[in-house]
């Protein structure tokens, strides 16, 4: 029988390397640099490690909060609303990658670029497909005769 | 309490910036309601349990200088600190919104 070893979470103290990465890495894409988002991280007064994940600037408010408490792990937003609790931090990593704000002007952007890129396309394409219509036309008649 | 950026453990994290103004003030907020509590004799819990939260890492996120006090709670907060709740939100007011307390208030002393 195989038994899958289980990381113990650690029960007090800064976050370890380990911890970090998991947390980091569901957040990557929130954490891209066109986001502006950064994180940082702190300890309550009980020596508790906390990982925030900070809006951009100005404000850079804090918009999740994940919290290790006892060897449970705590997730929040920036309002103090608890969204999800978890002894396992991979889970609680894929509720704090579902619980990121959207961010609509990175839609705006995405569809900016859509567009740019369709019209680039349609800018190339037309000509081309206009010129081996004329060939079609051409070559129809003769294509037919020989057929 | 303390705080530290671990940079070391993934390149991506952007290289230390200055904190912006809005973040300094929320941190100058941060300490002083930390002192305020202390001087009610509560903990973070304490406080925490009392304002009927789960959790006492929320207190912890906004005297880090993370998050406000949220307008919701501010009156609660207060009461709980033992302090007037005007007094509280016009003090709190001064960190969160500072053109806005200059615009109502005008200058005061922090």
């Amino acid at each position: 029988m195989s038994v899958v070893a289980f990381e113990r979470a650690q029960e007090t103290g800064m976050w370890s390397e380990r911890e970090l990465n998991t947390i980091v890495a569901a957040l990557q894409a929130a954490l891209a640099p066109s986001t502006g988002r950064e994180w940082e991280t702190g300890t309550t007064e009980k020596g508790d490690a906390q990982f925030y994940l900070l809006g951009p600037l100005p404000e850079q408010a804090c918009e999740l909060c994940v919290s290790r408490i006892g060897g449970r792990y705590v997730l929040e937003d920036g309002l103090g609303r608890l969204l999800f609790e978890h002894r396992n931090l991979d889970i609680i990593a894929l509720h704090a990658r579902a619980a990121v704000p959207s961010t609509p002007w990175l839609m705006v952007r995405a569809i900016t670029l859509w567009c740019a890129i369709r019209s680039a396309i349609h800018e190339k394409l037309e000509p081309m497909i206009a010129e081996s219509e004329e060939l079609l036309v051409q070559f129809a008649p003769q294509l037919a005769a020989f057929a | 309490m303390k705080r530290a950026k671990h940079q070391d453990v993934f390149a991506g994290q952007p290289p230390g910036k200055v904190a912006t103004e809005a973040r300094q003030l929320r941190k100058q907020a941060g300490d002083w309601l930390k002192l305020r509590r202390a001087d009610a004799g509560l903990s973070q819990a304490d406080l925490a349990a009392r304002l009927g939260l789960k959790y006492y890492t929320f207190i912890s996120q906004v005297e880090n200088g993370f998050s406000r006090v949220p307008t919701e709670i501010m009156g609660a907060w207060a009461s709980e600190l033992g302090l007037e709740r005007a007094a509280f939100a016009r003090h709190l007011l001064m960190y969160y919104e500072p053109e806005l307390h200059r615009l109502l208030f005008g200058a005061e002393k922090k």
